[in-house]
Order: structure tokens, then sequence, then C-alpha cells
């Protein structure tokens, strides 16, 4: 076995114990500890996904001695490790774009709390995007779920504490209902490996006993996890987790934790269920109608919304909405459409978080509407952020929101019976983003008379801008050449099954 | 290929320089910098133009099958040399009326943008890049209506913001299926659907192309998507009601000829319900258009809605889809941006030296600036299509070309139609001229004071205006080129 092979166990179990070691250490420390684990974290899967490119076929890590299928398994393909990575680099942004923010509203004594809750946060995102095993799945989930309840609730005020029960309640639902379907399947198949699990489904769908058990199943770890990853109707717990957090922890819940969820939800799809198995199932379908309302229904929240931060939340709903549609296409191009949009939506949220952030900021820290007028001449770099995140969000070409909705529009003309539909929500939806983001943009470049408000510069704020730079870079990058990704996002989907 | 890349982009990145520099030490050096840049531009399309023999030039992938690719054929190099010449009269009329407004180099830079990004359109060479810069056009022109940031500007920005978005997500919509359907997205005249898929999927490739045509539609004004028009022009400064009015409205006109004439092919639509229903709605809008200028007082206003007639007419042109026909409504392409042009900027040119907005006010004018009347006066009789102006010459082939389309009832629907709306736009138009020049015994003549606009507000007028008339004296050497274009097409 070479030694790269090990990098994926790696970097999840790296990322425990630097949650370990920080809680015991000063804030200064933990802070440096956090920065230096993500940075090796990237460097981790950035070799994780050459190796893999370079042997072009996937492996599985047994974990300990014991070998399947008892024992416990870890899976490195191209789009796991592809996932990975992007999510390192967007909690890497994410956390010092909202640096500053964070030593204000987060108490003093507190602060290396948040960074062992990032560090849990990303090793449980890790977990769930590498795990061959659904029980440590599970695991993972629950602590992925304290650690973001944790992220909601440090910046302390009533808003918080009320949106992190909510989250607590709903996400606890959620791992519920997944807790139900994982022990159906055990039940069924007496497999917790998601390879043998997949074998053993294979053969009672073919024998066509236990067809509604199985259905059941199926239902259950669907709804559960689109639960987690705020699918509308399942959504009402996002706004105030999103819009009232600190700025890092809503950039890291809306583009990380509810994405970690939706590529556990198509990994079980590909690796336990099998594709065939979950596209005759009814289920593909509910998925397919939730997306489309999803989009119509979390863009009219938006619009009616007159807090920036709660718009950019209720534009996530939307946002959901398309890739559970993408998913319930029911095709190839759908998946890798839906998980492209993964990734852009990721790198284009956590922008407009950020760059929200530093627009409130000059206008009194308040987010109403009225107040931010103008708002982009007294902080140029976060106006111009904002607007390329909304221009994005419209599907503007040149940007990665252009690419995720020309790909969803090729999945869905492939589909004959899906494709009406889709097209005319993603249409409406088009419209509908335009509306709040255009009205924002607007807004935010009206001038004001007077000089109410501070004008922040380049000096204050320098890290911040550097940040946002890498923000548009990336959100260009995925939209202007987009094939190398799309090509590997393929590639990952064949070596799932 | 380095002169088409640089013609596009130079204003582009001149523009984005402007607004995110520091502000000019003084209004000399900003003017400067803008007519440079604008000198530097035509220099530049000229050797693309002149030099660039209708090759492809791929600037890069958007994904594998969808190349940003550029190219330069006879369309191009008249819709070019349109926006050009308009950009550049318009441009100099702001050196002096932009004056009064705040935020100039806000204004400089959109505007440079907005020229770069309208070359880019016209030498798009295929579906996916005109799409690209349609959506650009319409954010980058945006900044251009809205720019005093009134209540009623921004309500009007969003207004076309939001039309044109619908238009253009219409447009993607079809992308989306000759994608598909199609062989390539590449521009080729005479249509790019084979022949097996037109046979097959004949009725949705038909509903495609209807789509498709509305959602271009929008930016040139045309039924049931042209309530943005009379709106969101004459809310913005003069000179960039110009440019909307003459130029912007005709990247909608460019992406229907590309669309029906290079992606479906007249061949495919001749004879189907989508020629018909597109005839019926241009000359409803002529006819709507005639109508609502003719009614209203404020001038600005009235030449919007004149815009929104007047567009109807090439359209009208290009869905007889004969040669002649078309012919007329490429000329008038020419014949309308210049005159709007001039209108526009006679109109900036009275509001900016009495203040003066509306029709009745404008009595008496002509005794105070008889120069920019007669300028007015001579292209109001173009747009109507008397000889010897420009206006005369398109609208005669778009007539004879209907008349021997021999579409039945359209053939002579089409003249009469456009015969009333030329009848109404002598009436919109030269009462204020008879006003002006002739107001009447109870006119106070003490009171009148010489208000001649100054040399960089008349010299865009007069040349505008003499390109209208010797179009209208010469047009032999434009009609034989675009008979070049015709008889790719046709």
């Amino acid at each position: 076995m070479e030694l790269v092979q090990n990098f994926p166990a790696v970097s999840i179990l790296l990322c425990l114990f630097a949650g370990i070691i920080s809680s015991g250490l000063k804030k200064k420390a933990a802070r440096w500890i956090n920065t230096a684990l993500i940075l090796a974290e990237i460097v981790l899967n950035a070799c994780t996904l050459g190796y893999l490119l370079e042997t072009g076929e996937s492996y599985v890590y047994v974990m300990g001695k014991f070998p399947a299928p008892w024992g416990n398994e870890i899976r490195a393909g191209v789009l796991e490790a592809l996932t990975a990575l992007f999510f390192c680099v967007i909690m890497l942004l994410s956390l010092e774009g909202g640096r500053k923010k964070l030593a204000d509203e987060v108490e003093e004594g507190k602060t290396y709390l948040y960074y062992v809750l990032a560090d849990l946060l990303l090793s449980s995102l890790l977990a769930l995007v590498y795990t061959n095993d659904l029980f440590t799945a599970y695991v993972f989930v629950e602590i992925n779920t304290i650690a973001a309840c944790g992220l909601i609730m440090i910046r302390q005020n009533g808003r918080t504490i009320e949106a992190a029960a909510r989250y607590m309640i709903m996400s606890l639902l959620g791992s519920g209902l997944l807790l139900m379907g994982i022990c159906m399947l055990y039940d069924l198949t007496g497999h917790l490996l998601m390879s043998n699990i997949k074998e053993q489904v294979e053969i009672l769908y073919a024998s066509g006993e236990y067809k509604i058990p199985l259905l059941v199943t199926i239902a259950l770890i669907s709804v559960g996890l689109s639960i987690k990853s705020a699918l509308f109707p399942f959504h009402a717990w996002l706004p105030d987790a999103y819009g009232y957090s600190t700025v890092s922890s809503a950039a890291i819940l809306s583009s990380l934790v509810s994405k970690g969820y939706i590529f556990l939800l198509i990994k079980i799809i590909y690796r336990v269920i099998g594709f065939p198995i979950f596209y005759n199932s009814r289920i593909i379908d509910m998925l397919f109608i939730f997306g489309l309302m999803g989009m119509v229904f979390g863009s009219l929240s938006a619009i009616k919304e007159n807090d920036v931060r709660r718009m950019i939340a209720f534009s996530s709903v939307a946002q959901i909405g398309y890739i559970y549609m993408g998913i319930g296409m029911g095709t190839q191009a759908g998946m890798s459409a839906s998980i492209f949009h993964v990734l852009s939506h990721a790198a284009t949220k956590s922008l407009l978080f950020i760059a929200a952030i530093g627009l409130t900021d000059v206008s009194d820290g308040s987010r109403k509407f009225r107040h931010l007028t103008g708002a982009a001449y007294r902080n140029k770099w976060a106006g111009a952020a904002f607007t390329v995140g909304a221009l994005s969000m419209v599907g503007v070409p040149l940007f990665s929101g252009f690419i995720s909705k020309l790909l969803f529009a090729q999945a869905a003309v492939q589909n004959e019976i899906k494709m009406l539909p889709a097209l005319i929500v993603l249409g409406i939806s088009t419209i509908l983003n335009a509306i709040y983001f255009m009205k924002t943009v607007i807004r935010i470049y009206t001038p004001v008379g007077g000089n109410r408000y501070d004008t922040v510069t380049f000096k204050d704020m320098k890290s911040y801008v550097a940040m946002l730079i890498c923000f548009i870079a990336l959100n260009v990058i995925l939209g202007v050449s987009s094939q190398p990704v799309t090509d590997l996002i393929e590639q990952g989907l064949a070596m799932f099954s | 290929m380095l002169y088409i890349i640089l013609s596009i982009f130079f204003p582009v990145f001149a523009g984005i320089f402007l607004l995110a520099g520091k502000d000019m030490r003084n209004r000399k050096s900003l003017l400067l910098t803008v007519s440079l840049v604008l000198i530097v531009t035509t220099v530049l399309t000229i050797l693309a133009i002149t030099l660039m023999g209708g090759e492809m030039i791929t600037l890069f992938n958007l994904t594998d099958r969808l190349p940003i690719l550029f190219r330069v054929d006879e369309l191009s190099v008249v819709f070019s040399v349109m926006v050009l010449t308009v950009s550049v009269c318009t441009g100099v009329f702001s050196f002096e009326y932009m004056k009064h407004e705040e935020k100039e180099k806000r204004y400089y830079g959109f505007f440079l943008i907005v020229l770069g990004v309208l070359l880019a359109l016209c030498f798009s060479g295929n579906l996916i890049t005109f799409y690209l810069f349609f959506e650009l056009l319409t954010i980058s022109s945006v900044p251009l209506v809205i720019h005093n940031r009134s209540r009623e500007a921004v309500m009007a920005g969003l207004k076309y913001l939001f039309y044109s978005l619908c238009g253009a997500y219409l447009c993607l919509f079809g992308l989306y299926f000759i994608e598909q359907y199609g062989n390539t997205l590449t521009f080729s005249a005479g249509g790019v659907i084979s022949n097996t898929a037109a046979a097959e999927h004949q009725g949705i490739l038909l509903g495609i192309a209807f789509v498709m045509l509305i959602g271009f539609g929008v930016k040139a004004g045309m039924l049931p998507m042209h309530a943005w028009l009379p709106t969101a022009h004459p809310v913005a400064p003069a000179p960039a009601s110009a440019l909307l009015s003459a130029v912007i409205v005709k990247a909608g006109i460019l992406g229907i000829i590309r669309i029906v004439y290079y992606i479906f092919g007249a061949s495919f639509l001749r004879g189907t319900w989508v020629q018909s229903v597109w005839m019926i709605l241009t000359l409803l809008t002529v006819f709507m258009g005639s109508m609502l200028a003719y009614r209203e007082p404020v001038m600005k206003k009235r030449l919007a809605y004149s815009t929104v007639s007047q567009l109807s007419y090439i359209l009208f042109g290009l869905s007889v889809m004969e040669g002649d026909s078309v012919t007329g409504g490429l000329l008038h392409v020419l014949c309308h941006s210049f005159i709007k042009a001039a209108l526009f900027l006679c109109v900036g040119a009275v509001i900016y030296q009495t203040g003066r907005t509306k029709a009745k006010e404008l009595r008496g004018i002509g005794k105070e600036m008889p120069m920019l009347m007669w300028c007015y006066t001579i292209v109001s009789l173009g747009l109507i299509g008397i000889p010897p102006t420009g206006g005369f010459i398109s609208k005669w082939y778009l007539a004879t070309g209907a008349l021997s389309s021999g579409i039945p009832v359209f053939s002579w629907l089409g003249p009469a139609i456009l015969l009333i709306s030329a009848l109404l736009t002598a009436g919109y138009l030269l009462p204020v001229a008879l006003d002006g020049f002739f107001p009447g015994e109870s006119f106070d003549y003490t009171s009148v004071e010489k208000k001649e606009p100054s040399a960089f507000m008349m010299a865009p007028v007069l040349i505008l205006t003499i390109l209208s008339v010797l179009m209208g004296l010469f047009p032999g050497h434009i009609v034989e080129y675009l008979s070049q274009i015709i008889e790719k097409i046709v």
C-alpha cells in the first residue's frame, strides 16, 4: 500500500486530534492550529486527488485489522477527494473572511471554542465524504449536528439561542429518521458496510421480497437527509440559523454543512441503494417536486425579506431546491449537474455572506435594506464582491451560476417528462433571483446624501479583501473553465457504481 | 485576430478602469481620456473589419461544446459601422451635455463598456457568445438608465432589467434545444438545423423559434414585451437615451436576424404559423407605437414610442423573408439609428439649453435655435419617409418587398399599415417643427434670444443628419453591399 492511500484516514483523524488539543489551548494558538490544520488538509486531499487521477480507480481503505464485512472502511474516489478538497478551501476562506467579525461577536474567552468546533465540523464533513460505512456516517452526522449547533450558538444573544434550538430539533428529527432507515437496512441485509448492503439490496430487489420495507427505508433516509439539508418544506430552521449566527458560521453552515448531507445522500443513492433501484422507487419524483417547489417558494420568501442576511439565507432554500431537482431528474447528467451546483453554490453563497457582512458593517451594523443604501461606496470591495455573487446567482455567463444552470437545463432536455416543468421553473426562479439580488445591488450602489456612516479603506481590511478576491476568482474559474471540473465529476460518478 | 479581441476588450477595460480608478484631476483630462479611447476603438474596429476575412476566432471554451467564438461577416460589418458612428456621435454630444449631470466618470465608464459589448455582439460567431454579451449588454446598460438615481429612474431601470432578463431567459431556453437538435451553435447562413431534425421535431422547433423571437423581441420593443422601452429610454440622460434608442435596441434586431436566418434558416420558417404570428405582432406594434407616440405630450417619451414603432418596421421587413424586404429592413436599421440618435440629441440639446420637455412648450423654438431645428426637420422628414432622405429608400424596399412576396393578405396589408403609420409619424414629428418655425401671430417675438447650442452638441447632430440624407441620395453602394448578405441568407 502506498503512503498516499493513508491520507483520507489521516485527514479525518488529524482534525479530531486538532480539535481535542485546541480545547486545552489559548485563543491565539487554537487559531493558528486551525489554520495550519486546514492548510494541511488541503495538501492531503490534493495529494489524494492527484493519486486517484493517476491510478484512475478508487480504493477501499480498511481501518484497523478487521476485514469486511465486520470492520470499518473508508473509500476514496475522485469525487470524494474533489469534494473534500473543495470543502477545505471554502472553510479556510470563510473562516478567514469572517475573522474580524468573530472577534467582535464572540466573547473573548470563548474564541478558542469556536476553533475547536470548526475542527470537529471539518472532521465530520470529511468523514461523511469518505466513509464507506453507514454507521460511521451516522456517528459523524451527529458530531456534525452538535458542532453546527455550537457554531450557531457561540454568538450569544436571544435570537441565536432560539435559532440553535430550532436547528437542533429539526436536525435531530432528521438524524432520527436517518437512524431508523439505517436500522431497517441493517435488519433487511445484515450489513453496515456500503458495498455489502448494496449486494444484498440487489438480491432482495430481484427476488421481490420485502418490497415495502425497502421502499420505507429509502423514504426514511431521503427525508431524513433532506430535512438536514433544508429542502423545502423542511427549511423553517434555516433563515434564523444562517441569519443571526456570526458570519463565518453562516457561510460554513450554508455552503458546507448542508452540502455534506447532500453528498452523503448521493453516496447512499449510488453506493447503498443502487441508482436503478432508487430510480424505480417513487421517492425520486418527490425529491424532484419538492426541489421545484423550493426553487420558487425560497425565492418568494427572499423577495419578501427586509433583512439582507435573511434574504441570502432564503436564497439558499431556492438553491438547495436546484440541487434536489437535479437529483430528482434521475439521469446521470442531472446528478452531475447537482454535484457541480453543490460546488458552485458553496463558492457563491459563502462569498455573498462574507460580502454582506462588509456592507452591513459600514451601515452601523444594520441589516435593513434602507440602511444599506450606498453601502457599496463605503466599502468598495465588499460591494464589488456582492455584485459578483449576485450576478452568479442570477446566472449571468462567465460566473459559476450560469454553468450550473446550463448543466441543469442540458440534463432536463434529456428527460422528456420532466423537461418542461424543470425548464419553466428554472426560468421563473431565474427571474425571481434577479428581482431580489438586482434590487439589492442597485440599492447598495444608490448614493446617499451626507456622511452619516464611516467609509473603510483597503488598509483596514487587507485579509478580508484577499479572501473576497479568492472567492471571486473561484467563481470566475468555475464559470469560465468548468470543463475540467465537470469531467472530474463525471469520472467520479463513474467510479461510484 | 488581435484586432477583433482588442476592439472589444479595449473599451471594456478602459470603462472598468475609469469606474474603478480615482477621480480625474479635472474634467478636461476625463474627456481627453474618453475621446482617446473612442478614437483608438474606432481605429481598431476599422482594422478588424478590413483585415479579417471571415475566419473564426475562439477566445476560450466555456465547456467542450460551447466555445466563445468571434467572426467578422458582412452583417457584422453593417452593424459595427452603425454602432461606432452613433456611439462616437453621442459620446461627443455628452461632452457638453453631461456638464450639468453628476458622476460623469461613472457615465463614461459604463458608456465605454456598453460600446465594447455592442461590438462584441456584432462580432459574435455563435449563439452562446451572442447570449453571453446580450446579458452583459443589459447589465452594463442599466446604470445608464438609472444614472440620476431618482426613484422614477431606478424603477424604470428595474423594469428594463426584468423585461430584458425574461427575454434573455427565453433565448437561453431556446439555446438548450438548439444545442440538442442543431448541428452546431455557430451562425451559418441558411441555418444549422439538420433536415432529419427539422422533419422529426418540426412542431417543437417551431415553438422554440417563436419563443426565441419573443425573447430577442423584448430588446427590440416588439409586442407583447415592449412596455419597458417607453419607460426606460426617456429617464436616461439624453445622449444615453439616444444610445439606447438608436443602438442598444438594435442588439435585439441583430439577435433576431441571427436566429431566423443563421440558426433556423428562412426556408425552415417560411410559410409556417411562426411567420404569420410574427408578422401580425410586428404590424400591431408598428400601428400601436405610432398611435401612442401621437398622443404623447412629452418629447422624449414620444420619441421612445416612435422607436417602438420604427423597430417593428425593420422586423416586418425581416418577417417577410424576401430579398427586397430584408434589404429594406437592414437599410432601415442604419437609417433609424442615425435619425433616432439625431432626434434624441436635438431634444436633449433643447432640454439642455432651455429646460423644456413638452412638445407644447417648443413653440417658437425654431427662432431660438434655427440650425438645430433645421436638422430636426430634415431627419423628421427622413423618418416619415419623404425623398430624398434615407428613410424613403428603406421604406420603398420594405413596401415593394412585401407587395411582391405573394403572402396572402399581408402582402397588401403590410404596406397599407406602414403607410398609415408614416402619416402618424408625420403627425407627431412635424407639428413641433411647424410650431417651432411658425409660432403664429400671438407669439411674443421680442422675448426670442439666440440659444444655439455649442459646437460639441451641434456637430454630432449635423453629422447624423448629413449621413441620413446621404443614405437617401446615394443608396447604391449600400444596397449593393447588402445584396451580398441577402444572397446568402434568403
